[in-house]
């Protein structure tokens, strides 16, 4: 059972009570990372709830592209297996799908469900260019104002012949249209024009968005997140209530503020842990873990490895149970995230005073 | 230790039961007066004691729930935490749900719509909801594997095993169709679905694909009666729809979900709706094996969420505020509307009354049970309010002299005389709910049911009544005195019993890998998923 508190190899116990006694000097802690199983995510947020911490994840930059554009304005969304079997248009936004797992298996099959069954399928390229892609529009200025000017296209704003009218003919004019896209890589506004370009063509026939996975449990931490605080997260307890609100809670700018004066990364999915992290007094659970992560170290088993948990799959877009492998580490000896987060809170059940 | 609530007003209508008396409890069960001393004494005088309430159709988990709370991250209200649970006054969230629910005397709650797809988010949500037992219907009616064995032609075992292998791999407790065939007809292009429309590349109409459901549901002795949302939800004429699928279900048990929304025939100039509440009524009347919820609307904003995406997708351009969001997915998907009941609207007005019309006509609550359908009619946190209205003709009266003409001209509503009494509050909230759900041991107060019980302080002001009871029961212990909760037990998730056929299971993991990638395994909800024991069987009929 590895612990470590300031680099020396310690016991559970006590890794424990140094970890409770760090978290309860603090008057505004963050918990960050949350790059871990569903019940590891669950008992972060009971113990931030209550101590009145805030909460803040590894894959942050893709949410909030895609929550700010979704409270905004909407979407129009399918998912990985329904491209796969229908879409007869694929259009690659950016250069990062292209490197996915997703992308692969579009360019490995026809479409063999609904409408377009049987048809080739056309796969087109906005910013970056494949070998596979038909038609690549290279948007120069970047991907934002391609996707702007496709949707004037679309829109019939625009007319004048270019690579662009011919990509938006061809959507226009396909069965069903899929736009792959990373949300970190196009950012909000990008996000939101993918959105209404897609909302426009489904005056005239079907097109949806669908996000390529990314590489963190974010996906898993959204809904944990609405169904224990009713919205998305980014949350501080500070106040006794959910306060939902990206820019305060954005731990990295806390820390660089001088707001946070300790912190929990919690990954017990492994994951770089972020530069900040050295910075204020911290605590690490972390699967494969070293001795300086933090402050106070302690391991614990990696979800869908070492323990049974529940992640986010990407290969089907919901949350899936994923039991310990063969030949993973033997459970006992290293605990689940979310046994050692829920000694935490039992730790510091007498504190809830200190929140102000 | 055995407790007596002593010397209220208890109504029990199974029981014809409705008069002042004590109910005895022990080991969290209803037992007889045992002719020994009391451990505890719950004074109920000037009370009212009846079993806990159960919610048949609620959205209170899953996919759409939490993309609703997303789109509208300012729809509910956050207060500061109670003492004991850090969410339970997070506005819309799952402790709050519970929290809301057992302060009404809700004991039980079943979520209508969960897809197998997503059945272990969908349960896992539940899980976190406090307080009450939760259940959830399995979503049949949409999926290729379904479609292409209909379309196949293979026979009703084929169905019924299919049906079986989905509700017990995602732990239903029934199964529902939602418009089907709607979504699948909606992605390759369709925009309107009736009972016998060809659904494209299938082959399939509404009828058949809802017919084969039926018979798998009667075949595998599902307690509760095939859950139906039916075509044109919402449309004029709608009420054609609601009827040609009675007829559809030629003499099978059927649960029409939230008929409020098709209750609705065209008016003669072919422009606008007036209530039909009348023949939906007789209709049920007249098919004593089907049964019904309202679906009641209330004024204010709310979010429509549904998995009948063509329907959403239609009336996408009235979403208020304007932003929606419909996921195709990967059978009906879901769709998120916002939408405002504009109070004193015409519209929303007449759709209020007709509600309450049907209520109000209903020979028989048992079978009309009360839903809000929520939150598309409007949260389920109004139905104190709605049962003040069925209970009160003055309350009615000065609510529709506020409202638009259009309710007396297009509904029955004003000359309804009708005021509910407690036991028909208690048919439309309990035992017909649980009687739908075939849940023998809840939603009255007879030897052996389990001891979920509501105490209300009778008050003429029936809203602050049923809002806030005065003690509440769950298997016999006090989760809430006088309104508020003082005890943060867990419930149980109620999950049919149903053995699946290993051969299907083998056929439906190589469909399954070859579509999804992945097989089987990755779309069961396992026990060792949950951080505690969470479910508790439900037999078959027998």
């Amino acid at each position: 059972m590895p612990a470590w508190v300031k680099g020396a190899s310690t016991d559970m116990d006590t890794a424990i009570a140094a970890a409770a006694e760090l978290l309860g000097a603090a008057r505004t802690p963050v918990i960050a990372g949350l790059n871990a199983e569903v019940s590891a995510i669950r008992a972060a947020y009971d113990l931030a709830g209550r101590v009145g911490a805030s909460l803040d994840t590894l894959g942050a930059a893709g949410t909030y592209a895609e929550l700010g554009a979704l409270s905004r304005s909407g979407a129009m969304t399918s998912t990985p297996a329904e491209v796969v079997g229908r879409a007869d248009a694929v259009l690659v936004v950016g250069a990062k799908p292209w490197s996915t797992e997703l992308t692969g298996r579009i360019l490995e099959a026809r479409p063999s469900r609904g409408r377009a069954a049987g048809a080739e399928r056309a796969l087109m390229a906005l910013g970056t260019g494949a070998p596979q892609a038909a038609l690549t529009v290279p948007a120069e200025g970047g991907l934002l104002p391609g996707l702007a000017l496709l949707r004037a296209h679309l829109r019939g704003h625009l007319a004048e012949a270019s690579p662009t009218a011919d990509l938006a003919r061809t959507l226009a004019a396909s069965l069903y249209v899929a736009v792959l896209y990373d949300p970190a890589e196009v950012g909000e506004m990008g996000v939101e024009t993918i959105q209404g370009l897609v909302i426009d063509l489904n005056e005239t026939t079907r097109a949806f968005s669908l996000a390529v996975p990314g590489e963190t449990q974010d996906r898993a931490v959204v809904p944990v997140a609405a169904w224990t605080t009713g919205q998305a997260p980014r949350t501080g307890f500070g106040r006794r209530v959910p306060e939902h609100d990206p820019w305060r809670f954005d731990a990295a700018r806390q820390v660089a503020a001088g707001e946070a004066d300790a912190a929990l990364w919690l990954a017990s999915v492994p994951a770089p842990a972020p530069g900040w992290l050295s910075r204020i007094p911290s605590i690490a659970l972390v699967g494969d873990a070293s001795p300086e992560a933090a402050e106070v170290v302690i391991a614990v088993g990696v979800p869908g490895r070492d323990l049974g948990g529940v992640l986010w799959n990407e290969t089907r877009g919901a949350l899936t149970y994923w039991p310990a492998r063969a030949g993973g580490a033997v459970a006992a000896d290293l605990p689940s995230a979310a046994s050692v987060l829920s000694r935490l809170t039992d730790h510091l059940a007498g504190r809830s005073d200190t929140a102000c | 230790m055995l407790s007596v609530i002593r010397g209220g007003r208890v109504v029990d209508p199974t029981a014809s039961r409705d008069g002042v008396g004590d109910v005895w409890i022990e080991d969290g069960q209803i037992v007889d007066a045992p002719g020994r001393e009391p451990d505890r004494v719950i004074d109920a005088a000037g009370c009212v004691v009846m079993a806990g309430g159960v919610e048949v159709h609620s959205h209170i988990a899953g996919g759409n729930v939490i993309t609703s709370r997303l789109l509208l991250p300012d729809l509910y209200v956050s207060e500061a935490a109670p003492e004991g649970h850090p969410f339970a006054h997070a506005g819309g969230a799952a402790a709050w749900i519970g929290a809301t629910y057992a302060r009404m005397g809700y004991t039980t709650a079943v979520e209508p719509a969960m897809p197998p797809t997503h059945a272990l988010g969908t349960q896992l949500e539940l899980a976190d909801i406090p307080l009450l037992d939760r259940g959830a219907l399995t979503v049949m009616g949409n999926d290729d594997h379904l479609l292409t064995l209909l379309r196949d032609g293979e026979g009703a075992n084929a169905v019924r095993d299919l049906v079986a292998l989905n509700v017990a791999t995602s732990r239903g407790l029934g199964v529902k169709c939602i418009n089907a065939g709607g979504a699948s007809a909606f992605k390759d292009g369709a925009l309107k679905l009736s009972l016998d429309d060809e659904i494209p590349c299938y082959g399939l109409s509404t009828r058949r694909i809802m017919g084969s459901l039926l018979d798998a549901v009667e075949a595998l002795k599902v307690p509760h009666p095939l859950h139906v949302h039916c075509n044109n939800l919402g449309l004029p004429g709608a009420d054609d729809s609601f009827i040609a699928t009675l007829d559809a279900a030629e003499g099978r048990r059927i649960h029409f979900a939230h008929a409020q929304f098709y209750a609705y025939g065209v008016t003669d100039d072919g422009k606008g709706f007036r209530s039909a509440a009348e023949r939906i009524v007789r209709a049920i009347a007249d098919n004593p094996q089907a049964t019904l919820d309202i679906g009641q609307v209330v004024f204010g904003q709310t979010v429509t969420v549904s998995l009948d995406i063509l329907r959403q997708f239609g009336g996408r351009k009235g979403a208020k505020p304007r932003k929606w969001v419909l996921n195709a997915g990967d059978a009906e998907g879901g769709g998120v509307v916002p939408f405002l009941y504009r109070p004193k609207g015409p519209t929303s007005s007449l759709q209020w009354a007709i509600g309450l019309e049907i209520m109000l006509l209903s020979p028989d609550p048992e079978r009309t049970i009360l839903t809000t359908d929520h939150p598309n009619g409007g949260p389920f946190t109004q139905y104190p309010r709605i049962i003040h209205l069925l209970m009160d003709r003055g309350e009615r009266e000065r609510e529709i002299a506020t409202l638009p003409g259009v309710v007396g001209e297009r509904s029955g509503l004003p000359g309804i005389e009708r005021e509910y009494t407690l036991s028909e509050i208690a048919q439309l909230t309990r035992s017909g709910p649980a009687k739908l759900l075939g849940l023998a041991d809840r939603g009255h107060l007879r030897v052996g049911a389990r001891a979920d019980v509501a105490v209300y302080r009778d008050d003429p002001n029936r809203t602050a009544m049923f809002t806030a009871a005065k003690l509440v029961l769950k298997d016999g212990v006090p989760i809430v005195e006088d309104g508020e909760v003082v005890e943060w037990r867990a419930g149980r998730t109620l999950s049919l019993s149903l053995d699946s056929d290993k051969a299907m299971a083998r056929r439906t993991d190589t469909y399954l890998t070859d579509r999804f990638g992945t097989g089987l395994d990755s779309f069961t909800v396992p026990d060792e998923a949950f951080d505690a024991p969470t479910f508790e069987a439900v037999p078959c009929r027998v």
